[in-house]
């Protein structure tokens, strides 16, 4: 048994904090969520509220957990969202080739061209603020970096002995694309999958913070921050918590998928 | 039934395979044999419809009475698995390290004749017994890797035996094989060709495994056939010059020292060229040891099945 990378046990280790805390928050917070005590507001940590109120006497931890599980799910539900659509968008390229996978590279190359902010505030420019217009434009942002990655390696696994003797049973390429390249893929997209995680939780912050994302009166990192914003010489720990659970959500995805792409690319760790 | 007329298989300005005709009826056993780049795998993976994409493929081809030259990847597929069907040289590269090989048997079946996965596997477990793979039942929920290499030929086959081919193309199917496992994987592909009524195209250079397997025997050189005709026939009385230096180049265990004097391994004096330089009349001018003027220039005629401008003056090779 290798020793496991550190990236990969620290970043574990991160998300495991956050994971466990997003999931608490389903059936256990502190205090109730949005509970207001405006006589305690902007009380210090003590027994009751551990890190203390906010501008409206809110339980900061109370916020915090509920904003990680907001934070999550719409990371979940993003990344899958785009991740499913651009993997399948990769292997039928793959399978293909020609024109169409032409089209979605293509296709990607002008949707990288969008940043991922600008494309959400486009959304919302449309279609109004909303959770769900910022799950979209999470989710429209993942499906050209999941097709690339899915692509490039369906393209490495059709030249295996085995995909040619999947032919050779008869198999079409879509079948082979299933039973063969998908299975063969899997570890670069997982990989892919827990980096995109880390970007996805930095937008939807970002996106909460212009107002875009998440909406009152649920909670979120990035809303936390905005309201923090102008009471900064008042109370500064109301936008250092919300950074710092931002900080450490990002770096843990980040990490693990590191971590995930050093033990399941061989390049890479025989470069180590 | 499998009749090939005047297949070439041309990469640009490179013929692979010029223009080979072979019949293959049922339940035949015929051996290719020949060196490397000799065409005949190319051959055989024109016989699935399987040349790479770069190729060229021309002539006829029919298989049980339906015209395959031109036919679309379609068509191929309908015909892949169900008429004929191939093994390779590395059984574990062919295998799919992710799947399990119950699996890799069972997929065919689902796609050929939409059967449910456990009826499937009910077929795979059979197709194992068959191939005479020990604990048949256990093996079906294996990986590759769990298993030996003769275990995975074995695999291989069963899956190129699940939708009942009418010819099964092996192309070097013992070379990673060591000898003992080569020896029974060659038995195996006899005794299921005739239990089945199947054909077998049993490509390779191993020219014993050829002779134990097989009843007729085509020899190819540079893409050509040079010389074809019953297996004994062949290589105890073989016609063609390359066919001669190729079984003299055989290592025989009694043939390296004779009079009390070490001999050396006969071998046939340089090397292929490569297929562009190919000579445009006979492949083998060049090399040959009784090379005629004209051998270089025009092709040699067919004489008693072998192809050579010698035998046609009457010579002797």
């Amino acid at each position: 048994m290798r020793r496991l990378p550190a990236n990969l046990i620290i970043g574990g280790v991160l998300v495991a904090i956050v994971v466990g805390v997003a999931a608490l928050s389903l059936v256990w917070t502190p205090h109730p969520e949005n509970a207001m005590n405006i006589r305690g507001k902007f009380a210090g940590p003590s027994a009751t509220y551990w890190l203390g109120t906010d501008q409206l006497g809110r339980d900061l931890v109370t916020q915090l957990m509920a904003s990680a599980r907001n934070s999550m799910a719409v990371a979940l539900i993003a990344v899958l969202l785009g991740g499913s659509i651009g993997t399948v968008l990769g292997l039928l390229a793959s399978a293909i080739g020609g024109w169409v996978e032409d089209l979605v590279m293509r296709f990607a190359d002008i949707s990288f061209a969008f940043p991922t902010l600008l494309f959400a505030i486009m959304l919302a420019a449309v279609f109004g603020p909303s959770l769900q217009n910022a799950i979209l434009a999470i989710a429209f942002i993942n499906v050209p970096v999941f097709a690339r990655v899915a692509r490039a390696s369906a393209n490495q696994i059709w030249t295996r002995e085995y995909v040619f003797a999947a032919r050779a049973a008869g198999m079409g390429r879509f079948a082979i694309s299933r039973d063969h390249i998908l299975p063969n893929i899997a570890a670069p997209v997982i990989v892919q999958a827990t980096i995109e995680f880390a970007v996805a939780i930095l937008a939807e912050a970002a996106l909460s913070y212009l107002g875009l994302g998440v909406q009152p009166p649920e909670s979120s990192w990035g809303r936390m921050l905005s309201e923090a914003q102008t009471l900064m010489y008042l109370a500064p720990q109301l936008a250092i918590w919300p950074g710092l659970c931002i900080v450490t959500a990002v770096l843990g995805f980040g990490l693990l998928g590191d971590g995930l792409r050093d033990i399941t690319d061989p390049r890479l760790a025989r470069e180590r | 039934m499998i009749e090939v007329s005047n297949l070439s298989v041309t990469f640009g300005q490179a013929q692979a395979v010029r223009d080979a005709s072979l019949t293959i009826p049922p339940g035949a056993r015929i051996g290719i044999v020949g060196e490397s780049g000799s065409g005949k795998s190319m051959l055989g993976l024109a016989l699935m419809g399987m040349a790479p994409d770069a190729a060229q493929v021309t002539g006829s081809l029919i298989v049980d009475g339906a015209e395959m030259s031109g036919a679309s990847e379609r068509d191929w597929r309908r015909l892949r698995a169900r008429h004929i069907a191939m093994i390779f040289q590395e059984p574990m590269a062919a295998l799919n390290p992710l799947v399990r090989v119950g699996d890799t048997v069972a997929e065919p079946l689902r796609i050929h004749e939409g059967l449910s996965r456990d009826a499937a596997l009910d077929r795979a477990l059979a197709l194992f017994k068959e191939v005479g793979l020990p604990n048949p039942e256990a093996r079906l929920r294996q990986f590759p890797h769990e298993i030996s290499g003769g275990q995975r030929q074995r695999v291989l086959i069963a899956l190129a035996l699940a939708c009942n081919p009418g010819l099964l193309i092996a192309d070097e199917p013992t070379t990673a094989l060591d000898a003992n496992v080569a020896l029974r994987v060659t038995e195996l592909l006899t005794d299921l060709s005739v239990r089945r009524q199947m054909s077998l195209l049993f490509i390779s250079h191993d020219l014993a495994a050829v002779a134990r397997a097989t009843t007729e025997i085509v020899v190819m050189y540079g893409g050509t056939v040079v010389e074809r005709g019953p297996t004994d026939q062949v290589l105890n009385a073989p016609r063609h010059p390359y066919t001669k230096g190729l079984l003299a180049a055989r290592p025989r265990p009694e043939g390296l020292r004779q009079g009390g004097v070490r001999r050396r391994l006969p071998t046939i004096p340089g090397t292929v060229p490569p297929l562009e330089k190919l000579p445009p009349g006979c492949r083998f001018a060049g090399r040959c040891p009784v090379e005629l003027p004209q051998c270089a220039a025009t092709r040699p005629p067919v004489v008693d099945n072998a192809v050579c401008h010698l035998l046609a003056e009457g010579g002797a090779a």
